[in-house]
């Protein structure tokens, strides 16, 4: 028979992880109205305006569109394989959210209990975010394959292709933090980066901001944002792998999309930018949540100002970044990393 | 690869990522400006220059009598023919001589509002005016007679035009109607 205390603490975990993926759930909504808000800016347009004040309502909108719409299983396609892509491609995004520390603890008010803003705290947390991040690339795969369409599973191939290039360079990004913290818990990443702004990973000079530049990129290609989105790259393969969905799996896979996008802004900020630690010592106090907050956000919006700017990398250009000039910067910033650790 | 070989020049730029910022510092400009959407139609309405050639209107003079003799000229000038003028005799003071319409009609579908009418007509009395909400759901609107085209448009001619004015959208029983408030206007570029 457990103790109080033991079943508190599932309890507590079970809370933790209800609230996150309800958070998770949530987020994409925000995000898909910032998004078209910020493209309609960027093109002098206004993006959505009709449904509510500045269009607020417009993702409720859509996603009453998307539960009633019709839910199509292409002639021939592998049943099995079709409807279980979606979810292969979402849970991992989600279970990513298990290692990622949003804030040390806050005491709550009214049980009067310290509460770390995070589910675990891994040792290994960088190592299996990596791991059950990749794993979301089967979803796309399958998803392509199962279609029984040729531009799904181009769409599906390309981003295989993709996966194997840039996770090499991601993976070395991450090891250059690793270096730079002494650590591969997200935590203690970034308890190593508190302190002023100076202190953060990206100012690590001369080698902090290459890292930060390789994972960026290496990021982009590996949430499928332009410039590097060639799995539905619209002008050549209708859609990619999502050609064939509709309805609610064609939202699961964006849900994905738009989380795995919130991952690795999050991700960026605990690696390099000092997770919710303040840039600067303030004499008000400001939780430290605000700041983890206000800088995936930025992070975001930046992804978003990136897909808005530059146009779409062609297939062999996409291979030459991540082979010939992303892993050998990276295998170069790894020895100056090492020499400056000694 | 570039035929030149090795340029430093065009490495450190690569490596500053400075075209990257180029390009971002356009984008942000652009999403920091105004945007030039026209909220249409029930925000904003573009009020048009008097040169505008928009639907037709038939005129009076200041004491109320047609100024349409029913010439003709504007049924000869239509490359289209559209316009159907039937005249006959009438002295009750009804236009400003004693030959006035008793037909007038103006086939909106053929017409493409080339402004020959209104170049031809003698008397002033037919104007294309600046009404270009022109769309029905049957062939109701399509034929316009002298009785809908006596009516004074709600645009008058006082006004220059050439600027955003507010608006409203209103629904009635009869269609869908964009009343714009004349007197709130601003001046934008288009």
């Amino acid at each position: 028979m457990p103790d109080i205390a033991t079943l508190l603490a599932v309890l507590l975990i079970v809370v933790k992880v209800g609230v996150v993926t309800m958070i998770l759930f949530g987020l994409p909504l925000p995000l898909t109205w910032l998004e078209r808000k910020v493209a309609g800016h960027i093109q002098v347009r206004l993006g959505p305006w009709r449904v509510g004040p500045h269009g607020l309502l417009q993702p409720f909108a859509d996603m009453i569109k998307l539960l009633f719409k019709e839910d199509i299983v292409p002639y021939k396609a592998d049943k099995l394989l079709f409807n279980l892509a979606p979810l292969l491609s979402m849970v991992p995004a989600f279970a990513v959210f298990v290692a990622i520390p949003f804030g040390d603890s806050v005491m709550v008010p009214f049980i009067n209990k310290e509460v770390t803003l995070y589910i675990s705290d891994m040792n290994v947390g960088i190592l299996y975010i990596l791991a059950i991040g990749g794993l979301s690339i089967y979803g796309i795969i399958l998803g392509g394959w199962a279609s029984n369409s040729k531009y799904a599973l181009l769409g599906g191939l390309r981003s295989a292709a993709q996966m194997i290039s840039y996770e090499v360079a991601m993976s070395f990004a991450a090891v250059g933090v690793v270096m730079m913290s002494n650590s591969l818990s997200l935590l203690e990443m970034v308890k190593s980066q508190s302190g002023s702004f100076l202190n953060w990973n990206i100012f690590y000079l001369p080698v902090g901001p290459v890292w930060f530049a390789i994972f960026l990129i290496a990021g982009l290609a590996e949430i499928n944002r332009i410039p590097f989105d060639l799995t539905e790259d619209e002008g050549t393969l209708a859609a990619g792998f999502h050609t064939e969905y509709s309805g609610m799996k064609f939202a699961f896979f964006m849900l994905a999309e738009y989380v795995a996008m919130v991952t690795i802004s999050v991700l960026s900020v605990v690696m390099f930018f000092g997770g919710w630690n303040a840039p600067l010592q303030v004499p008000v106090p400001i939780p430290p949540i605000f700041w983890f907050v206000a800088k995936a956000g930025a992070l975001i919006y930046f992804f978003m100002w990136i897909r808005f700017t530059l146009p779409r990398y062609r297939y062999d250009q996409l291979m030459t970044i991540g082979w010939k000039i992303l892993i050998p910067v990276a295998l170069v910033n790894l020895l100056v990393t090492g020499f400056m650790r000694i | 690869m570039s035929k030149k070989g090795f340029d430093l020049f065009d490495l450190v730029k690569k490596v500053l990522f400075t075209d990257f910022v180029k390009g971002l510092t356009v984008t942000l400009g652009y999403n920091i400006s105004k945007s030039i959407t026209m909220r249409y139609p029930d925000e904003e309405k573009w009020v048009p220059y008097r040169r505008f050639r928009g639907m037709h209107t038939l005129n009076r003079d200041e004491n109320g009598r047609e100024l349409c003799v029913a010439c003709e000229l504007c049924a000869k000038a239509c490359p289209t023919g559209c316009i159907t003028v039937i005249p006959m005799e009438d002295n009750t003071g009804r236009g400003i001589s004693d030959r006035v319409a008793q037909v007038w009609t103006v086939n909106v579908v053929r017409c493409l509002f080339c402004g020959y009418c209104e170049d031809a007509c003698p008397t002033r009395a037919l104007r294309l005016g600046r009404e270009f909400e022109l769309a029905c759901t049957d062939f109701s609107c399509t034929l316009k007679s002298r009785e809908e085209l006596l009516v004074p448009q709600p645009i008058p001619e006082s006004i220059p035009g050439g600027y955003v004015v507010k608006s409203k959208f209103e629904r009635t029983p009869q269609g869908i109607k964009v009343v714009p408030e004349l007197s709130k206007y601003k001046k934008r570029s288009i």
